[in-house]
Order: structure tokens, then C-alpha cells, then sequence
């Protein structure tokens, strides 16, 4: 299980399998552009892979006035 | 992925340069991408006071922070807005990251001035977000040009730039874009205005935060719904995936090959300038923008007390207020 947190809209979702970022990111619908992925304190880039157990933030990066 | 400069695990991923960097290569990445800006277009000299406003938001955070560790001389100015459950946090950012970072700190509450952004709101018919942004523009002017500050810097990033060209263009405001830009020089009692950050995406400044530990506000204004500014960007993150570097090119080569086009129409649309007869700021009309606004906002209150047959107390002079 992979646990993701979403800011700053403050939900979290659970995934079963997710190999890399960018599987997250295309499951959540965003672009590599539009979110700082977090693992333990490090930025993480689209190529790298996530395993079961792990916490991620994705925090969305767009200015909203 | 690896950095390309010294080939440990890459952190940030930038297509649009066909690069990616860990931390410590990234934060030399930032740092010269704002020194580029600043020597390319004579933002400012090394000796200047430079006033940034910081509105606790991560685009201004990053760049008081990056000027300071480029030894500039910075001043913090923080514009309270007094709107419900989004200024008071903001404010409360800036505060601590000022004194944590030892930045002097300048802050002003237009509700002072007779100008609480909730009444504004209420009061007027255009949307908030214009309204707001011309009250922000005037103070910031007043205080960077009245206090003896030599520029005022702010954070508009280049996704920023790249929405307001696209704004600009598909209006052809020729007026807007003779002066689009990261420098806007001083004229009159109009004080020289910078974005340091133009060369660098709103990705990369929230990174860069990161990568700093930078507390920054992320909630939305409350009242910026439906801003237009928000769909351009949307529309651009697009084009941008599609076509990494489509932003930079829009930017720049309007900068390099567009903007000289319309140079020549650049505050023509506008008329001549002349002094606000109640602040003196410098305005097209006997009245400017922000003294209509808070004669309109009296009316209403005045209006609205009369109906309840209650009386309001006097109103604090603008200028009064600000000293």
C-alpha cells in the first residue's frame, strides 16, 4: 500500500500498486509541473520508483490568487 | 535521473532545459537564473535599497530570501489585506520568517486607509481581484517612492509573465504590452518596479522553497475564484507538456523581438499624468484610482447609515493613516 497525502486540498488516497512518480501523478491527474512529489523530506522526479509502504506528499505548486 | 552537473540523484527535473539537478546544484541553478534577470535587464545595482513585498506566498518568499543571500539590500514590505481567514496567516508568515531571517519588515493595512478589501468587495461592481490589485500597486508604489527606497521588487515568476503577455495578446493592448516586462524604469512619481524571478517557473520557486526550508502560505485567496489569470495558466501547463519550452520562448522572444513593436504606444492610451487632488499620487484623472474607490466605499456607508439612522464615525485622512 502506498498512502498519498494531496496538498493543499488536504485528502489522502491509498494505492494497491504504483511503480513511479509519474504513474502517480497521471492516477491524480497532474502534470510534473504542477507538484512537488515528497518522500521522507526529498523531492522526488517522475522516473523514480515508489514501493509498498511508502508516504507521499504531492503538493500542488500553482499560485491560486 | 542525474544531475547534470555532478551526477548524484537528480531532485528537480526541468524539461524545459532538457536538465535536471539535485539540491545543491539546483539552489546554484536558481541563483544564477535571478542573477541573469538582474544583470540582463539592469534591474538594479548592487548598492540599491530594494523594497520587495512579500505577501507570505512561496514566489516572494523565495526571492527576498535568494536577494539577500546575493547580499542585496532588502527591505520586506507586507500589505495586509484584512480578509477573513486568508491575510491574518499571511501576515503571521512574514512576520516570523522576517524576524527568523532578520529582514526588516514594513507592513501596511489599507482598512487603516478606509479600504478593508471585504467592504471594497461589497461595495464595488468590478471584480475583486482588480480592485485588490490596484490598491496593492498604490501602496506599494507609495511607500517605495515617499520612504527612499531605490526599486520595488516583486515576485512574478515567469509562469506570471507568460499568463499576462497571454492576457495582453489576446486583447492586443498595445499600451500593456509596450510595457510588459521585468523592469518597469521610474517616471515621475511612479518608482522603478523588477521581477527578479522572470526567468524561473512556479515550479521551480516552490522547489527552491523546499530545498530551503521556506514556510510559505499555500491557501487560496478566498475571493480569487474564477480569475482569469488561473485558466491562461492552466492553458499553458498544456502547451508547455506538450512542447517544454514554450513558455521561456513566448517570454522572451517577446521581450527580444515583440515588445520593441509596441514600445512606441506604451502609456499613450492612458493620457497625461498629474497629481491626485486628495493623495497625490500620480493619476490620469483629477481623482485617482484608489481615492474614487474609497469615496465610493464612504458613499456606501454612508447610504447604509442613513437608512439605519445611525451615524459613521469620521473616516481617518489616508494620509494620516499611513505615517
Amino acid at each position: 500500500m502506498i498512502t498519498v497525502h494531496l496538498e493543499p486540498e488536504g485528502k489522502t488516497l491509498s494505492f494497491d500498486t504504483l511503480n513511479t512518480v509519474l504513474q502517480l501523478l497521471h492516477k491524480i491527474g497532474k502534470r510534473q509541473s504542477q507538484a512537488l512529489v515528497i518522500r521522507n523530506g526529498e523531492l522526488l522526479t517522475q522516473d523514480r520508483t515508489l514501493r509498498h509502504g511508502d508516504e507521499i506528499v504531492v503538493r500542488g505548486v500553482t499560485s491560486r490568487g | 535521473m542525474k544531475c547534470r552537473v555532478c551526477k548524484q540523484t537528480a531532485a528537480v527535473a526541468l524539461p524545459s532545459h532538457h536538465t535536471a539537478f539535485c539540491p545543491e546544484c539546483f539552489s546554484a541553478y536558481f541563483a544564477r537564473q535571478v542573477e541573469r534577470a538582474v544583470h540582463n535587464h539592469g534591474l538594479f545595482e548592487p548598492e540599491e535599497k530594494i523594497l520587495v513585498a512579500v505577501s507570505g506566498g512561496k514566489d516572494s518568499m523565495a526571492l527576498i530570501h535568494q536577494l539577500a543571500a546575493q547580499g542585496y539590500n532588502v527591505t520586506a514590505l507586507h500589505l495586509d489585506l484584512g480578509i477573513p481567514n486568508s491575510s491574518g496567516p499571511a501576515r503571521a508568515i512574514v512576520t516570523a520568517f522576517c524576524a527568523e531571517r532578520g529582514f526588516p519588515l514594513r507592513v501596511v493595512d489599507p482598512e487603516e486607509m478606509g479600504l478593508a478589501i471585504p467592504e471594497v468587495k461589497a461595495a464595488v461592481k468590478r471584480p475583486i481581484c482588480s480592485v485588490c490589485g490596484k490598491i496593492k500597486r498604490h501602496y506599494m508604489n507609495k511607500i517605495t517612492y515617499e520612504e527612499g527606497y531605490d526599486v520595488l521588487a516583486t515576485g512574478h515568476n515567469l509562469d506570471d509573465e507568460v499568463a499576462r503577455l497571454f492576457a495582453n495578446t489576446l486583447r492586443w493592448d498595445r499600451d500593456f504590452l509596450g510595457t510588459q516586462g521585468p523592469l518597469m524604469p521610474a517616471q515621475g512619481k511612479f518608482a522603478r518596479k523588477v521581477k527578479p524571478l522572470c526567468r524561473l517557473s512556479e515550479f521551480e520557486t516552490a522547489a527552491y522553497c523546499f530545498m530551503q526550508g521556506l514556510h510559505h502560505g499555500t491557501a487560496a485567496c478566498p475571493y480569487s475564484h474564477g480569475a482569469s489569470f488561473t485558466g491562461h495558466k492552466k492553458l499553458w501547463e498544456d502547451l508547455e507538456e506538450r512542447s517544454p519550452g514554450s513558455k521561456t520562448a513566448f517570454y522572451e522572444r517577446f521581450l527580444t523581438q515583440g515588445k520593441t513593436a509596441f514600445a512606441p504606444h506604451a502609456h499613450q492610451d492612458r493620457g497625461p499624468l498629474q497629481d491626485c487632488r486628495v493623495c497625490g499620487a500620480p493619476s490620469n484623472l483629477e481623482t485617482c484610482g484608489v481615492c474614487r474607490i474609497r469615496e465610493q466605499l464612504l458613499a456606501v456607508k454612508e447610504t447604509t447609515a442613513a437608512r439605519s439612522g445611525t451615524k459613521r464615525p469620521p473616516e481617518t485622512s489616508p494620509e494620516a493613516a499611513i505615517s
